[in-house]
Protein backbone atom coordinates (compact mmCIF):
# COMPACT_ATOMS: atom_id res chain seq x y z
CA UNK A 1 0.00 0.00 0.00
CA UNK A 2 1.30 3.56 -0.70
CA UNK A 3 1.27 5.72 1.98
CA UNK A 4 1.30 9.73 1.80
CA UNK A 5 3.61 11.15 3.47
CA UNK A 6 3.27 14.94 3.17
CA UNK A 7 6.89 15.92 4.46
CA UNK A 8 8.76 13.98 2.05
CA UNK A 9 6.34 15.52 -1.06
CA UNK A 10 7.08 18.93 0.15
CA UNK A 11 10.47 18.64 0.20
CA UNK A 12 11.54 16.85 -2.51
CA UNK A 13 8.99 19.26 -5.15
CA UNK A 14 10.95 22.01 -2.95
CA UNK A 15 14.51 20.35 -3.77
CA UNK A 16 13.21 19.88 -7.78
CA UNK A 17 12.46 23.25 -7.89
CA UNK A 18 15.58 24.81 -6.86
CA UNK A 19 17.63 22.44 -8.92
CA UNK A 20 16.07 23.85 -11.87
CA UNK A 21 16.05 27.30 -10.92
CA UNK A 22 19.85 26.82 -10.92
CA UNK A 23 19.98 25.51 -14.73
CA UNK A 24 19.79 28.77 -16.74
CA UNK A 25 22.97 29.77 -14.30
CA UNK A 26 24.40 26.88 -15.33
CA UNK A 27 23.44 25.68 -18.79
CA UNK A 28 24.28 27.09 -21.90
CA UNK A 29 21.69 29.13 -23.41
CA UNK A 30 20.50 26.97 -26.10
CA UNK A 31 19.74 24.25 -23.75
CA UNK A 32 17.99 27.07 -21.12
CA UNK A 33 15.18 27.27 -24.06
CA UNK A 34 15.06 23.51 -24.77
CA UNK A 35 14.19 23.14 -20.58
CA UNK A 36 11.86 26.11 -20.89
CA UNK A 37 9.61 24.19 -23.70
CA UNK A 38 10.05 21.27 -22.28
CA UNK A 39 8.51 22.86 -19.20
CA UNK A 40 5.74 24.25 -21.57
CA UNK A 41 4.76 21.49 -23.06
CA UNK A 42 5.15 19.29 -19.91
CA UNK A 43 2.48 20.99 -18.50
CA UNK A 44 0.23 20.51 -21.82
CA UNK A 45 0.55 17.26 -21.55
CA UNK A 46 -0.01 17.06 -18.03
CA UNK A 47 -3.23 18.79 -18.72
CA UNK A 48 -4.16 16.65 -21.58
CA UNK A 49 -3.91 13.31 -19.20
CA UNK A 50 -5.87 15.03 -16.70
CA UNK A 51 -8.41 13.98 -19.73
CA UNK A 52 -6.35 10.63 -20.66
CA UNK A 53 -5.38 9.44 -17.30
CA UNK A 54 -7.63 9.84 -14.25
CA UNK A 55 -11.13 10.60 -16.55
CA UNK A 56 -10.16 7.99 -19.10
CA UNK A 57 -11.43 10.20 -22.36
CA UNK A 58 -8.61 10.48 -25.29
CA UNK A 59 -8.65 14.10 -26.51
CA UNK A 60 -7.20 14.49 -30.25
CA UNK A 61 -8.15 18.32 -29.75
CA UNK A 62 -6.04 19.77 -26.88
CA UNK A 63 -3.95 22.24 -29.20
CA UNK A 64 -7.44 23.87 -30.34
CA UNK A 65 -7.10 25.30 -26.32
CA UNK A 66 -3.43 25.84 -26.68
CA UNK A 67 -4.32 27.28 -29.17
CA UNK A 68 -7.15 29.58 -28.21
CA UNK A 69 -4.48 30.88 -25.18
CA UNK A 70 -1.64 31.38 -27.65
CA UNK A 71 -4.32 33.55 -29.60
CA UNK A 72 -5.59 35.62 -26.80
CA UNK A 73 -2.12 36.66 -25.12
CA UNK A 74 -1.12 37.50 -29.01
CA UNK A 75 -4.27 39.67 -29.30
CA UNK A 76 -3.98 41.25 -26.26
CA UNK A 77 -0.39 42.48 -26.45
CA UNK A 78 -1.38 43.59 -30.03
CA UNK A 79 -3.98 45.69 -28.53
CA UNK A 80 -1.50 47.08 -26.30
CA UNK A 81 -1.71 45.11 -23.29
CA UNK A 82 1.23 44.91 -21.54
CA UNK A 83 0.68 42.59 -18.32
CA UNK A 84 1.76 39.34 -17.95
CA UNK A 85 -0.60 38.40 -15.68
CA UNK A 86 -3.32 39.57 -16.70
CA UNK A 87 -1.75 37.52 -20.45
CA UNK A 88 -2.05 34.28 -18.56
CA UNK A 89 -5.56 35.23 -16.99
CA UNK A 90 -6.61 36.13 -20.35
CA UNK A 91 -5.62 32.96 -22.18
CA UNK A 92 -6.57 30.57 -18.88
CA UNK A 93 -10.51 32.61 -19.54
CA UNK A 94 -10.35 32.09 -23.27
CA UNK A 95 -9.29 28.32 -22.87
CA UNK A 96 -11.64 27.37 -20.05
CA UNK A 97 -14.72 29.35 -22.39
CA UNK A 98 -13.53 27.20 -25.21
CA UNK A 99 -13.74 23.99 -23.77
CA UNK A 100 -17.20 24.91 -22.29
CA UNK A 101 -18.89 25.31 -25.66
CA UNK A 102 -16.89 22.26 -27.37
CA UNK A 103 -17.08 20.03 -24.42
CA UNK A 104 -20.66 20.55 -23.70
CA UNK A 105 -21.25 17.83 -27.30
CA UNK A 106 -17.82 15.96 -26.55
CA UNK A 107 -18.78 14.63 -23.24
CA UNK A 108 -21.44 13.07 -24.21
CA UNK A 109 -19.58 10.81 -26.15
CA UNK A 110 -17.17 8.00 -25.22
CA UNK A 111 -13.71 6.79 -26.92
CA UNK A 112 -13.40 6.76 -30.37
CA UNK A 113 -16.30 8.73 -30.86
CA UNK A 114 -15.23 11.65 -28.24
CA UNK A 115 -11.43 11.20 -29.47
CA UNK A 116 -13.11 11.83 -33.35
CA UNK A 117 -15.53 14.84 -31.91
CA UNK A 118 -12.52 16.98 -30.29
CA UNK A 119 -10.79 16.06 -33.05
CA UNK A 120 -13.12 18.07 -35.36
CA UNK A 121 -13.45 20.86 -32.95
CA UNK A 122 -9.86 21.25 -32.95
CA UNK A 123 -9.83 21.56 -36.78
CA UNK A 124 -12.72 23.99 -36.73
CA UNK A 125 -10.77 26.09 -34.55
CA UNK A 126 -7.57 25.66 -36.42
CA UNK A 127 -9.68 27.08 -39.47
CA UNK A 128 -10.73 30.36 -38.11
CA UNK A 129 -7.13 30.78 -36.72
CA UNK A 130 -6.05 30.40 -40.48
CA UNK A 131 -8.49 32.06 -42.55
CA UNK A 132 -10.22 34.67 -40.28
CA UNK A 133 -7.44 36.75 -41.90
CA UNK A 134 -7.99 40.10 -39.95
CA UNK A 135 -8.19 39.32 -36.55
CA UNK A 136 -4.78 36.15 -36.64
CA UNK A 137 -3.39 37.07 -39.56
CA UNK A 138 -3.84 33.88 -41.29
CA UNK A 139 -1.20 31.40 -42.27
CA UNK A 140 1.29 33.87 -40.98
CA UNK A 141 0.36 34.33 -37.51
CA UNK A 142 0.05 36.85 -34.79
CA UNK A 143 3.72 38.24 -34.18
CA UNK A 144 4.05 39.74 -30.38
CA UNK A 145 5.69 42.94 -31.04
CA UNK A 146 6.61 43.52 -27.14
CA UNK A 147 6.71 41.37 -24.95
CA UNK A 148 5.35 42.34 -21.08
CA UNK A 149 7.71 43.37 -18.54
CA UNK A 150 7.73 42.13 -14.95
CA UNK A 151 8.36 44.63 -12.24
CA UNK A 152 9.76 42.89 -9.20
CA UNK A 153 10.91 44.18 -6.23
CA UNK A 154 11.76 47.79 -8.12
CA UNK A 155 13.65 45.85 -10.95
CA UNK A 156 12.77 45.49 -14.38
CA UNK A 157 12.41 42.45 -15.56
CA UNK A 158 12.56 41.76 -19.33
CA UNK A 159 10.85 38.54 -20.74
CA UNK A 160 13.62 38.53 -23.46
CA UNK A 161 16.09 37.09 -21.82
CA UNK A 162 15.68 33.41 -21.89
CA UNK A 163 16.43 33.14 -17.84
CA UNK A 164 14.13 35.39 -17.11
CA UNK A 165 11.27 33.48 -19.37
CA UNK A 166 12.93 30.22 -18.06
CA UNK A 167 11.61 31.88 -14.51
CA UNK A 168 8.65 32.87 -15.41
CA UNK A 169 7.86 29.66 -16.92
CA UNK A 170 8.83 27.42 -14.12
CA UNK A 171 6.82 29.56 -11.78
CA UNK A 172 3.80 29.91 -13.59
CA UNK A 173 3.76 25.48 -14.29
CA UNK A 174 4.73 24.57 -10.84
CA UNK A 175 1.64 26.90 -9.32
CA UNK A 176 -0.24 24.56 -12.62
CA UNK A 177 1.10 21.14 -11.49
CA UNK A 178 0.14 22.37 -7.94
CA UNK A 179 -3.09 22.59 -8.51
CA UNK A 180 -3.05 19.64 -10.41
CA UNK A 181 -1.82 17.71 -7.68
CA UNK A 182 -4.66 19.11 -5.41
CA UNK A 183 -6.97 18.39 -7.69
CA UNK A 184 -6.09 14.63 -8.59
CA UNK A 185 -6.06 13.60 -5.14
CA UNK A 186 -9.33 15.75 -4.18
CA UNK A 187 -12.77 14.34 -3.78
CA UNK A 188 -13.59 15.77 -7.48
CA UNK A 189 -10.23 13.50 -8.78
CA UNK A 190 -11.65 10.09 -6.89
CA UNK A 191 -14.65 10.45 -8.90
CA UNK A 192 -12.63 10.99 -12.39
CA UNK A 193 -11.10 7.94 -11.49
CA UNK A 194 -14.08 6.07 -11.01
CA UNK A 195 -15.78 7.14 -14.40
CA UNK A 196 -12.55 5.99 -15.76
CA UNK A 197 -13.10 2.88 -14.48
CA UNK A 198 -17.18 2.37 -14.39
CA UNK A 199 -18.69 5.15 -15.51
CA UNK A 200 -22.36 3.03 -15.69
CA UNK A 201 -21.80 2.14 -12.29
CA UNK A 202 -20.95 5.92 -11.22
CA UNK A 203 -23.88 7.05 -13.03
CA UNK A 204 -26.30 4.49 -10.72
CA UNK A 205 -24.56 5.67 -7.69
CA UNK A 206 -26.52 9.12 -8.48
CA UNK A 207 -23.23 10.95 -10.14
CA UNK A 208 -24.53 13.29 -12.89
CA UNK A 209 -20.96 11.49 -15.01
CA UNK A 210 -21.45 13.84 -17.80
CA UNK A 211 -20.97 17.67 -15.71
CA UNK A 212 -18.33 15.95 -13.79
CA UNK A 213 -16.56 15.24 -17.20
CA UNK A 214 -17.09 18.83 -18.47
CA UNK A 215 -15.45 19.61 -15.35
CA UNK A 216 -12.69 17.41 -16.24
CA UNK A 217 -12.50 19.25 -19.34
CA UNK A 218 -12.73 22.70 -18.85
CA UNK A 219 -10.22 22.85 -16.33
CA UNK A 220 -7.63 20.60 -18.82
CA UNK A 221 -8.81 23.74 -21.43
CA UNK A 222 -7.78 26.14 -19.09
CA UNK A 223 -4.87 24.82 -18.19
CA UNK A 224 -4.25 24.24 -21.89
CA UNK A 225 -4.92 27.62 -22.19
CA UNK A 226 -2.44 28.73 -19.81
CA UNK A 227 0.38 26.41 -21.91
CA UNK A 228 -0.07 28.15 -25.40
CA UNK A 229 -0.51 32.06 -23.46
CA UNK A 230 3.49 30.90 -22.54
CA UNK A 231 4.57 29.36 -25.57
CA UNK A 232 3.33 32.28 -27.56
CA UNK A 233 5.25 34.73 -25.31
CA UNK A 234 8.15 31.94 -25.80
CA UNK A 235 7.99 32.18 -29.56
CA UNK A 236 6.95 35.81 -29.89
CA UNK A 237 4.25 34.92 -31.81
CA UNK A 238 1.12 32.65 -31.88
CA UNK A 239 0.38 30.62 -35.08
CA UNK A 240 -2.43 28.53 -36.56
CA UNK A 241 0.20 25.46 -36.27
CA UNK A 242 -0.11 25.45 -32.69
CA UNK A 243 -4.08 24.56 -33.08
CA UNK A 244 -3.24 21.97 -35.55
CA UNK A 245 -4.37 18.43 -35.32
CA UNK A 246 -0.48 17.59 -35.79
CA UNK A 247 0.23 19.84 -32.60
CA UNK A 248 -2.24 17.37 -30.47
CA UNK A 249 -0.76 14.45 -31.28
CA UNK A 250 1.76 16.11 -29.43
CA UNK A 251 1.05 15.65 -25.95
CA UNK A 252 -0.66 12.52 -26.68
CA UNK A 253 2.77 10.84 -27.67
CA UNK A 254 4.55 12.49 -24.80
CA UNK A 255 1.84 11.04 -22.21
CA UNK A 256 2.22 7.46 -23.88
CA UNK A 257 6.60 7.73 -24.13
CA UNK A 258 6.24 9.01 -20.06
CA UNK A 259 3.01 6.67 -18.88
CA UNK A 260 -0.40 8.23 -18.47
CA UNK A 261 -1.04 6.45 -15.38
CA UNK A 262 1.51 8.61 -13.22
CA UNK A 263 1.20 11.73 -12.57
CA UNK A 264 4.56 12.93 -13.77
CA UNK A 265 4.60 10.64 -16.79
CA UNK A 266 3.61 13.41 -19.05
CA UNK A 267 6.52 15.94 -17.91
CA UNK A 268 9.12 13.40 -18.36
CA UNK A 269 7.45 12.20 -21.96
CA UNK A 270 7.97 15.99 -23.20
CA UNK A 271 11.21 16.03 -21.43
CA UNK A 272 12.09 12.26 -23.42
CA UNK A 273 10.29 13.99 -26.35
CA UNK A 274 12.97 17.24 -26.83
CA UNK A 275 15.39 15.19 -25.55
CA UNK A 276 15.04 12.93 -28.79
CA UNK A 277 14.68 15.55 -31.00
CA UNK A 278 17.86 17.34 -30.26
CA UNK A 279 20.11 14.47 -30.45
CA UNK A 280 18.18 12.70 -33.61
CA UNK A 281 18.13 16.16 -35.68
CA UNK A 282 21.84 16.34 -35.30
CA UNK A 283 22.20 13.24 -37.20
CA UNK A 284 18.85 13.74 -39.71
CA UNK A 285 16.62 16.08 -40.99
CA UNK A 286 13.93 13.29 -40.78
CA UNK A 287 13.60 12.64 -36.72
CA UNK A 288 10.25 11.80 -36.91
CA UNK A 289 10.89 8.51 -38.66
CA UNK A 290 13.15 7.86 -35.53
CA UNK A 291 10.52 9.20 -33.25
CA UNK A 292 8.61 5.84 -34.29
CA UNK A 293 11.12 3.68 -34.63
CA UNK A 294 11.52 4.47 -30.58
CA UNK A 295 7.59 5.00 -29.78
CA UNK A 296 6.17 1.47 -31.00
CA UNK A 297 8.84 -0.80 -28.65
CA UNK A 298 7.80 1.61 -25.96
CA UNK A 299 3.67 1.20 -26.73
CA UNK A 300 4.36 -3.08 -27.16
CA UNK A 301 6.95 -3.48 -24.16
CA UNK A 302 6.00 -0.78 -22.08
CA UNK A 303 2.40 0.30 -22.18
CA UNK A 304 2.79 2.07 -18.79
CA UNK A 305 5.29 4.15 -20.51
CA UNK A 306 8.91 4.97 -19.42
CA UNK A 307 8.05 6.59 -16.03
CA UNK A 308 5.15 4.28 -15.64
CA UNK A 309 7.28 1.20 -16.14
CA UNK A 310 10.14 2.35 -13.55
CA UNK A 311 7.73 3.07 -10.83
CA UNK A 312 6.43 -0.23 -10.79
CA UNK A 313 9.76 -1.59 -11.65
CA UNK A 314 10.80 0.21 -7.68
CA UNK A 315 7.60 -0.81 -6.10
CA UNK A 316 7.67 -4.28 -6.59
CA UNK A 317 11.50 -4.42 -5.76
CA UNK A 318 11.13 -2.78 -2.34
CA UNK A 319 7.45 -4.34 -1.93
CA UNK A 320 9.62 -7.73 -2.89
CA UNK A 321 12.26 -6.97 0.42
CA UNK A 322 10.98 -8.54 3.91
CA UNK B 1 -54.46 1.96 8.34
CA UNK B 2 -51.66 0.62 5.87
CA UNK B 3 -48.57 2.98 5.10
CA UNK B 4 -48.02 4.38 1.50
CA UNK B 5 -45.94 1.39 -0.27
CA UNK B 6 -42.53 2.62 -0.63
CA UNK B 7 -42.69 1.04 -4.31
CA UNK B 8 -45.57 1.15 -6.36
CA UNK B 9 -46.04 0.21 -10.17
CA UNK B 10 -48.93 0.82 -11.72
CA UNK B 11 -49.62 -1.14 -15.07
CA UNK B 12 -46.08 -1.21 -16.09
CA UNK B 13 -44.88 -1.84 -19.96
CA UNK B 14 -42.02 -1.58 -21.86
CA UNK B 15 -41.45 -2.68 -26.13
CA UNK B 16 -38.59 -2.26 -28.40
CA UNK B 17 -40.13 -1.42 -31.44
CA UNK B 18 -43.23 -3.55 -31.85
CA UNK B 19 -41.91 -6.32 -29.76
CA UNK B 20 -43.49 -5.99 -26.42
CA UNK B 21 -40.97 -7.49 -23.30
CA UNK B 22 -43.29 -6.80 -20.56
CA UNK B 23 -46.74 -5.60 -20.27
CA UNK B 24 -49.39 -4.30 -17.09
CA UNK B 25 -47.04 -5.15 -14.64
CA UNK B 26 -48.48 -3.56 -11.40
CA UNK B 27 -47.02 -4.43 -8.11
CA UNK B 28 -46.58 -2.88 -4.71
CA UNK B 29 -43.74 -3.42 -2.47
CA UNK B 30 -43.67 -2.66 1.29
CA UNK B 31 -41.61 -1.04 3.59
CA UNK B 32 -39.83 -3.73 5.53
CA UNK B 33 -40.84 -6.37 3.81
CA UNK B 34 -38.30 -8.70 1.67
CA UNK B 35 -39.69 -8.89 -1.75
CA UNK B 36 -38.40 -11.22 -4.44
CA UNK B 37 -39.97 -10.86 -8.67
CA UNK B 38 -39.09 -14.36 -10.09
CA UNK B 39 -39.55 -15.78 -13.51
CA UNK B 40 -37.71 -17.95 -15.98
CA UNK B 41 -35.37 -16.67 -18.17
CA UNK B 42 -36.17 -14.18 -20.79
CA UNK B 43 -39.49 -13.12 -18.39
CA UNK B 44 -38.69 -9.91 -18.63
CA UNK B 45 -36.77 -9.02 -15.26
CA UNK B 46 -34.31 -6.75 -16.11
CA UNK B 47 -36.15 -4.98 -18.61
CA UNK B 48 -38.45 -4.24 -15.62
CA UNK B 49 -35.10 -3.43 -13.48
CA UNK B 50 -33.56 -0.98 -15.95
CA UNK B 51 -37.34 0.74 -16.26
CA UNK B 52 -37.92 1.04 -12.89
CA UNK B 53 -34.46 2.32 -12.11
CA UNK B 54 -33.90 5.11 -14.34
CA UNK B 55 -31.41 2.97 -16.85
CA UNK B 56 -34.56 4.06 -19.95
CA UNK B 57 -38.30 5.25 -19.46
CA UNK B 58 -40.68 2.84 -19.47
CA UNK B 59 -43.19 2.93 -22.95
CA UNK B 60 -46.06 2.77 -20.59
CA UNK B 61 -47.22 2.79 -16.95
CA UNK B 62 -46.07 4.66 -13.97
CA UNK B 63 -43.73 4.11 -10.83
CA UNK B 64 -44.16 5.79 -7.36
CA UNK B 65 -41.97 5.86 -4.53
CA UNK B 66 -42.88 7.09 -1.20
CA UNK B 67 -45.73 8.45 -3.07
CA UNK B 68 -43.76 10.15 -5.43
CA UNK B 69 -44.29 9.66 -8.95
CA UNK B 70 -40.73 8.68 -10.37
CA UNK B 71 -41.88 7.16 -13.71
CA UNK B 72 -38.60 7.40 -15.93
CA UNK B 73 -36.38 9.25 -13.80
CA UNK B 74 -32.59 8.71 -14.14
CA UNK B 75 -30.47 6.95 -11.68
CA UNK B 76 -28.48 10.32 -10.61
CA UNK B 77 -32.41 11.65 -9.52
CA UNK B 78 -33.22 8.45 -7.56
CA UNK B 79 -30.53 7.33 -6.16
CA UNK B 80 -30.83 11.02 -3.79
CA UNK B 81 -33.99 9.78 -3.19
CA UNK B 82 -33.32 6.51 -1.77
CA UNK B 83 -33.72 4.43 -4.29
CA UNK B 84 -30.59 2.47 -5.90
CA UNK B 85 -29.97 -0.67 -7.52
CA UNK B 86 -27.03 -3.57 -7.95
CA UNK B 87 -26.28 -5.06 -11.37
CA UNK B 88 -26.55 -8.81 -12.27
CA UNK B 89 -22.73 -8.79 -13.76
CA UNK B 90 -19.89 -7.63 -10.90
CA UNK B 91 -20.18 -3.45 -11.25
CA UNK B 92 -17.32 -2.51 -9.27
CA UNK B 93 -14.53 0.67 -10.15
CA UNK B 94 -11.80 -2.98 -10.48
CA UNK B 95 -8.24 -0.57 -10.48
CA UNK B 96 -9.48 1.52 -7.34
CA UNK B 97 -9.44 -0.21 -3.62
CA UNK B 98 -11.76 -1.67 -1.75
CA UNK B 99 -12.28 1.17 0.56
CA UNK B 100 -12.17 3.84 -2.39
CA UNK B 101 -15.16 1.98 -3.93
CA UNK B 102 -16.85 2.54 -1.00
CA UNK B 103 -15.59 6.61 -0.86
CA UNK B 104 -16.89 7.15 -4.31
CA UNK B 105 -20.78 7.06 -3.39
CA UNK B 106 -20.03 8.56 -0.22
CA UNK B 107 -18.14 11.58 -1.63
CA UNK B 108 -21.60 11.84 -3.96
CA UNK B 109 -23.51 11.52 -0.73
CA UNK B 110 -21.92 14.04 1.01
CA UNK B 111 -22.34 16.26 -1.66
CA UNK B 112 -18.57 16.87 -2.27
CA UNK B 113 -18.67 15.98 -5.91
CA UNK B 114 -16.99 19.50 -6.71
CA UNK B 115 -14.88 19.96 -3.93
CA UNK B 116 -11.18 20.10 -6.19
CA UNK B 117 -8.61 21.48 -3.70
CA UNK B 118 -9.67 19.47 -0.50
CA UNK B 119 -7.41 16.51 0.12
CA UNK B 120 -9.46 13.51 0.36
CA UNK B 121 -7.51 12.13 3.17
CA UNK B 122 -8.62 15.16 5.32
CA UNK B 123 -12.49 13.81 4.77
CA UNK B 124 -12.27 11.69 8.25
CA UNK B 125 -16.15 11.44 7.99
CA UNK B 126 -16.18 9.65 4.71
CA UNK B 127 -13.31 7.26 6.24
CA UNK B 128 -14.63 6.44 8.70
CA UNK B 129 -18.28 6.06 7.16
CA UNK B 130 -16.63 3.97 4.69
CA UNK B 131 -15.42 1.44 7.13
CA UNK B 132 -18.80 1.26 8.70
CA UNK B 133 -19.74 -0.08 5.67
CA UNK B 134 -16.95 -2.00 5.33
CA UNK B 135 -17.55 -3.34 8.53
CA UNK B 136 -21.40 -4.09 7.98
CA UNK B 137 -20.84 -6.18 4.77
CA UNK B 138 -17.57 -8.23 6.25
CA UNK B 139 -14.55 -7.03 3.79
CA UNK B 140 -13.18 -4.45 6.09
CA UNK B 141 -10.07 -6.51 6.37
CA UNK B 142 -9.51 -5.93 2.57
CA UNK B 143 -10.20 -2.38 2.22
CA UNK B 144 -7.17 -1.08 0.61
CA UNK B 145 -6.37 -4.22 -1.91
CA UNK B 146 -7.20 -3.24 -5.50
CA UNK B 147 -11.27 -4.28 -5.79
CA UNK B 148 -10.65 -5.80 -8.87
CA UNK B 149 -8.00 -8.55 -7.20
CA UNK B 150 -10.95 -10.10 -4.58
CA UNK B 151 -12.06 -13.24 -5.02
CA UNK B 152 -15.86 -13.69 -6.93
CA UNK B 153 -17.79 -13.71 -4.07
CA UNK B 154 -15.95 -10.74 -2.18
CA UNK B 155 -16.18 -8.35 -5.36
CA UNK B 156 -20.26 -8.90 -5.02
CA UNK B 157 -19.76 -7.91 -1.63
CA UNK B 158 -18.09 -4.59 -2.84
CA UNK B 159 -21.02 -3.95 -4.85
CA UNK B 160 -23.02 -4.31 -1.95
CA UNK B 161 -20.96 -2.13 -0.10
CA UNK B 162 -21.15 0.43 -2.98
CA UNK B 163 -24.51 0.59 -2.72
CA UNK B 164 -25.51 0.37 1.00
CA UNK B 165 -22.78 3.38 1.44
CA UNK B 166 -25.43 5.75 -0.23
CA UNK B 167 -27.93 4.99 2.94
CA UNK B 168 -30.94 4.13 0.77
CA UNK B 169 -34.48 3.12 1.82
CA UNK B 170 -34.77 0.66 -0.96
CA UNK B 171 -32.24 -1.54 -2.64
CA UNK B 172 -33.51 -3.29 -5.95
CA UNK B 173 -30.73 -6.45 -6.26
CA UNK B 174 -30.58 -7.92 -9.51
CA UNK B 175 -29.63 -11.44 -8.83
CA UNK B 176 -27.30 -10.81 -6.28
CA UNK B 177 -25.96 -14.74 -6.44
CA UNK B 178 -25.59 -15.04 -9.84
CA UNK B 179 -22.19 -17.46 -10.24
CA UNK B 180 -21.88 -17.68 -6.41
CA UNK B 181 -21.18 -20.94 -5.07
CA UNK B 182 -22.64 -22.43 -2.49
CA UNK B 183 -21.03 -21.13 0.41
CA UNK B 184 -20.91 -17.76 -1.55
CA UNK B 185 -24.23 -17.53 -2.13
CA UNK B 186 -25.34 -18.57 2.12
CA UNK B 187 -23.04 -15.55 3.27
CA UNK B 188 -25.07 -13.30 0.98
CA UNK B 189 -28.60 -14.69 2.50
CA UNK B 190 -27.35 -14.56 5.30
CA UNK B 191 -26.07 -10.75 5.09
CA UNK B 192 -29.24 -9.58 3.28
CA UNK B 193 -31.18 -10.59 6.36
CA UNK B 194 -29.18 -9.43 8.80
CA UNK B 195 -28.88 -5.53 7.11
CA UNK B 196 -32.99 -5.93 6.63
CA UNK B 197 -32.87 -7.01 10.14
CA UNK B 198 -30.46 -4.61 12.03
CA UNK B 199 -30.26 -1.82 9.72
CA UNK B 200 -33.94 -1.87 8.39
CA UNK B 201 -32.92 -1.45 4.49
CA UNK B 202 -35.98 -2.72 2.36
CA UNK B 203 -34.84 -5.21 -0.38
CA UNK B 204 -36.57 -5.98 -3.61
CA UNK B 205 -34.61 -8.85 -5.95
CA UNK B 206 -34.60 -10.80 -8.38
CA UNK B 207 -33.36 -14.28 -8.53
CA UNK B 208 -33.81 -17.60 -10.08
CA UNK B 209 -31.84 -19.88 -7.68
CA UNK B 210 -35.42 -20.72 -5.58
CA UNK B 211 -33.36 -21.79 -2.63
CA UNK B 212 -32.44 -17.96 -2.17
CA UNK B 213 -35.90 -16.67 -2.89
CA UNK B 214 -37.95 -18.81 -0.59
CA UNK B 215 -35.08 -18.23 2.46
CA UNK B 216 -35.13 -14.85 2.22
CA UNK B 217 -38.26 -13.54 0.49
CA UNK B 218 -41.48 -13.02 2.30
CA UNK B 219 -43.81 -11.58 -0.66
CA UNK B 220 -43.51 -13.27 -4.03
CA UNK B 221 -43.74 -11.86 -7.59
CA UNK B 222 -44.44 -14.32 -10.44
CA UNK B 223 -42.93 -12.85 -14.05
CA UNK B 224 -43.81 -14.99 -16.99
CA UNK B 225 -43.99 -14.08 -20.82
CA UNK B 226 -43.72 -10.52 -19.84
CA UNK B 227 -46.72 -10.68 -17.00
CA UNK B 228 -47.39 -11.23 -13.92
CA UNK B 229 -49.53 -14.49 -13.37
CA UNK B 230 -48.73 -15.26 -9.71
CA UNK B 231 -47.91 -13.78 -6.29
CA UNK B 232 -48.27 -14.30 -2.42
CA UNK B 233 -46.35 -15.48 0.38
CA UNK B 234 -43.80 -18.46 -0.34
CA UNK B 235 -45.68 -21.13 0.72
CA UNK B 236 -48.84 -19.85 -1.84
CA UNK B 237 -46.41 -19.58 -4.55
CA UNK B 238 -45.09 -22.67 -3.93
CA UNK B 239 -47.82 -24.63 -4.30
CA UNK B 240 -49.39 -21.99 -7.44
CA UNK B 241 -50.11 -24.79 -10.18
CA UNK B 242 -49.55 -21.96 -13.16
CA UNK B 243 -46.23 -20.78 -11.60
CA UNK B 244 -45.38 -24.76 -11.92
CA UNK B 245 -46.54 -24.54 -15.31
CA UNK B 246 -44.38 -21.86 -16.02
CA UNK B 247 -41.22 -23.36 -14.74
CA UNK B 248 -42.37 -26.58 -16.26
CA UNK B 249 -42.72 -28.30 -12.94
CA UNK B 250 -39.31 -28.14 -12.46
CA UNK B 251 -37.26 -25.48 -9.89
CA UNK B 252 -40.23 -24.33 -7.63
CA UNK B 253 -39.81 -27.59 -5.40
CA UNK B 254 -36.42 -27.22 -5.11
Amino acid sequence: MKTYKPAATIFSSLAALALLSACPFVLPTYWTLILTEILIMGLFAMSFNLLLGYTGLLSFGQAGFFGVGAYATALFISKGGSSLFLCLVISLAAGAAAAVVIGYFCVRRDEIYFAMITLAFGMMLYTVAHSWIELTGGSDGLPLMTLPSLRLFGMELSLYSPTNMFMIVLLVTAVCIFFLWRLVRSPFGLLLTAIRENKQRLSFVGAGVQNLRLAAFVIAGALAGISGCMFSLFNSMAAPDFLHWGFSARPVLMTILGGSGIFFGPMLGAAVFFGLEQAITNITQNWMFFLGLILTPVVIFFPKGILGTLVDYLFKKTKGKP
Amino acid sequence: MRDVPILKIENLGHSYGKYLVIQDISLEVDSGEMTALIGPNGAGKTTFYNTVTGRFPPTRGRVHFNGKEITGFPAHKLVPMGLIRSFQITNIFPKLTVIENVLVPLVLHYRKGYSFLRALTGEKKLYRNAEEVLDKVGILESAHRPAGELAYGDKRLVEMAIVLARNPKLVMLDEPTAGMNPEETERMIYLIKELAERFGTTFFLTEHDMKVVFAVATQIYVLHQGGLIAQGDPETIRIDPKVREAYLGGSVND
